[in-house]
């Protein structure tokens, strides 16, 4: 363990659907609940692996993925994305965000790995959302993958007979900016 | 005919289910070792391992019919347990085996048959007198015939595969419009799936509830219930929890659903162990859909509330044995409920993630039961099922029942894949499943979110990003991954984060 780089006192860890949880730095290592703070610590044992121990409580963990400042986390199963940002990247983003306008391409990705049995739009195609658009075989079902958007397909990535794993690119959608979410 | 040495026609959980009534009968056991898991826990458990690790046919062993039955007969094994899946509702593998004078561990090639093509096995139910879902009167050619057969019953109605189960080649149709597509993807699916691209159309019965009653049948002719399972927590018809009895049936029902699948099992001369399922509507009318032939996945419930080993039937009757139990002695105690953990993303649509478990560790105690297939360092493969355990708790009620799952769940460390458990964690906090009225449609209709977490888990993780964020950035020696040093990280973090690279 070295010394802080620099004088950052605070960092903010932002969840994906923009929950902000603040932290000091140099970072406690424990979580205040109302007027207690509880201990946390980060462990790792032959039996468990990496484990949190919390309120006497252990919950397994994992770093899924990690690229500067996104991690990408497995807590007691469940996976959370996190960006963490200091005083002045979050300054940076607000402003960048400001005035930039949301964009309506969605992707649609395989969600599991597997074969492509039918596609059944072409580029071009109009589709509404919950409407099937591919059918993906894996461990012998055959699941229909639905769009996730009103709109039009600007491109299709896949191919009947064609393997895909998981997060491959399937469909580009342009989607309406109505009856979306 | 006492069975001495019995040749396990299947892997996984099922495999150890059945090796370990074996051990308590003194009969010897067979496991089959292919190349695809050569070091998977059944494997150490049977007494006798037949290497078919150098066939280099193209047919899994366990889907090789002429393959188990040399394998069979090369062992001197003198009976064939199919389990579940795989060959274990083939009619054809049935007679092979008899043919050649190995014991077949089931029904009759015969109530195999029958039962396995579900348009035969609606014609039989509908000769008994058991209430079924009006439809079609046999198969289904093409998509207009379908077409005009749901215009008569009215929408919606469901296509089936006439070889079906298990939820593949089977789609609702709730539109006319939607019916060329459907019939093609449902009859498609089937051809795939069962090697049988016929299908048939029922009404289709909205919300109900998936209740299956265990049968137990002699050679003799003696046929008794072991009462129900409630089976109606599914998605895409896989189910994820079972429980037995069920909260929506009271005795009467019990006992003339329980009738009424003691009199399909007579109709089709039925022996071994077997399971009628009904769908029960909310006025509680109930309708046949179909018998499996097998021992089934969730059979632990039953044996839970009513102490019979459905294994141990299983073979005595294959062996001649009368049916000792008679319908009287069976006496429901308690309630059992089943959660099947399985290797799925349930943040991503219950997709397999099949990987290496890298940690495993279950709870164990007096009312607990745990089936596994696997141990840590096993891997769940992508090319079987992606069930880790299942996870069996009784209780003295459905109250109790539930609160001791909620505990257990809890016990059950895992690392390596993702797994169900979060769900379960949902499920056992929902009020429709603590009181009772969820249905066949409850995931996807009545749930908002697939999985559970405490108000301060997310929070735990956040620190935990930012413990990593400050070690890697903000730190003077710090670089962004310690490989050398790193005593946090597990070698499969490790990997994981290697490959991001």
């Amino acid at each position: 363990m070295g010394k802080p780089k620099t004088e950052i006192k605070k960092l903010y860890t932002l969840s994906s659907e923009n929950k902000r949880f603040s932290f000091t730095q140099p970072l406690k290592h424990s979580i205040r609940i109302g007027q207690r703070d509880y201990e946390v610590k980060l462990k790792s044992d032959e039996k468990h692996g990496t484990y949190i121990l919390w309120k006497n409580r252990k919950y397994p963990v994992e770093i899924v993925r990690s690229r500067q400042n996104r991690y990408e986390i497995l807590f007691n199963d469940i996976s959370y994305t996190f960006t963490v940002e200091t005083p002045f990247s979050m300054k940076r983003m607000k402003v960048l965000n400001t005035g930039k306008e949301k964009s309506n391409k969605v992707e649609l990705k395989a969600p599991m790995p597997g074969k492509i049995i039918d596609v059944l739009v072409r580029e071009g195609s109009s589709v509404l959302r919950g409407e099937p658009l591919v059918i993906l075989e894996a461990m012998k079902m055959q699941n229909e993958i639905q769009s996730p958007a009103n709109g039009k397909v600007t491109r299709v990535v896949v191919k009947s007979n064609s393997n895909v794993m998981k997060d491959d690119l399937l469909i580009e959608i342009l989607s309406d900016q109505t009856g979306n979410r | 005919m006492k069975i001495k040495r019995i040749l396990i026609a299947n892997r996984g959980e099922i495999a150890v289910r059945i090796i370990k009534t074996a051990r308590k009968m003194k009969i010897e056991t067979v496991a089959v070792k292919t190349s695809v898991e050569p070091n998977a826990l059944f494997l150490t458990m049977a007494d006798i391992v037949f290497d078919n690790t150098e066939d280099s046919t193209d047919i899994p062993v366990f889907l090789n019919i002429e393959r188990l039955v040399d394998i069979a007969l090369k062992t001197g094994s003198d009976a064939v347990h199919p389990g579940y899946g795989f060959l274990a509702e083939n009619a054809y593998f049935a007679q092979k085996c008899s043919d050649n004078g190995i014991v077949f561990i089931g029904p009759s090639p015969d109530s195999i048959y029958k039962m396995g093509n579900k348009t035969i096995a609606r014609k039989i139910a509908l000769a008994s007198g058991i209430p079924m879902a009006t439809g079609s009167q046999g198969n289904i050619g093409n998509e207009e015939e379908a077409a005009a057969v749901a215009e008569k019953i009215g929408y919606p109605v469901i296509i089936k595969a006439a070889s079906g189960g298990g939820g593949r080649g089977m789609r609702i149709v709730r539109r006319p419009d939607e019916m060329e597509k459907m019939f093609l993807i449902a009859s498609k699916e089937a051809e795939k799936a069962f090697n049988d691209p016929s299908v048939f159309v029922e009404k289709y019965i909205e919300n109900p509830k998936h209740i299956e009653f265990q049968i137990l049948g002699d050679q003799e002719g003696n046929i008794i219930h072991l009462g129900e399972r409630e089976c109606s927590i599914q998605r895409k018809h896989q189910k994820l929890l079972e429980e037995a009895p069920s909260p929506a049936l009271d005795n009467e029902l019990r006992s003339t659903m329980g009738q009424m699948a003691i009199k399909i099992a007579q109709a089709v001369r039925y022996y071994s162990a077997g399971t009628v399922e009904f769908l029960l509507d909310s006025e509680k009318n109930f309708y046949f859909m179909e018998m499996n032939t097998r021992i089934q996945v969730e059979h632990p419930v039953t044996e839970m509330i009513t102490g019979i080993d459905l294994i141990e039937q299983q073979i005595r009757i294959a062996s001649g044995e009368k049916l000792k139990i008679r319908q009287d002695d069976v006496k429901l105690k308690g309630w059992a409920i089943e959660c099947r953990i399985n290797a799925e993303d349930v943040q991503a649509g219950f997709a397999p993630d099949p990987g290496k478990i890298e940690k495993l560790s279950l709870p164990c105690g007096a009312n607990i039961r745990v089936d596994t297939g696997v141990e840590a360092g096993s891997s769940i493969i992508a090319s079987y099922d992606s069930m880790i355990a299942k996870l069996i708790v009784r209780g003295k009620d459905r109250k109790d029942a539930i609160r001791k799952t909620k505990l257990a769940l809890d016990k059950v460390w895992i690392k390596g894949s993702k797994t169900t458990l979060p769900f379960f964690r949902m499920l056992v906090r929902n009020t429709k499943f603590i009181d009772g009225s969820f249905t066949t449609a409850f995931i996807e209709k009545d749930l908002e979110k697939y999985y559970y977490n405490s108000e301060y888990e997310e929070m735990l993780a956040a620190w935990l990003a930012t413990k990593l964020f400050i070690e890697e950035n903000l730190l003077d020696n710090s670089i962004p991954v310690d490989f050398e040093n790193s005593k946090d990280m597990s070698p499969w973090l490790m990997n994981k984060r290697i490959n991001q690279f």
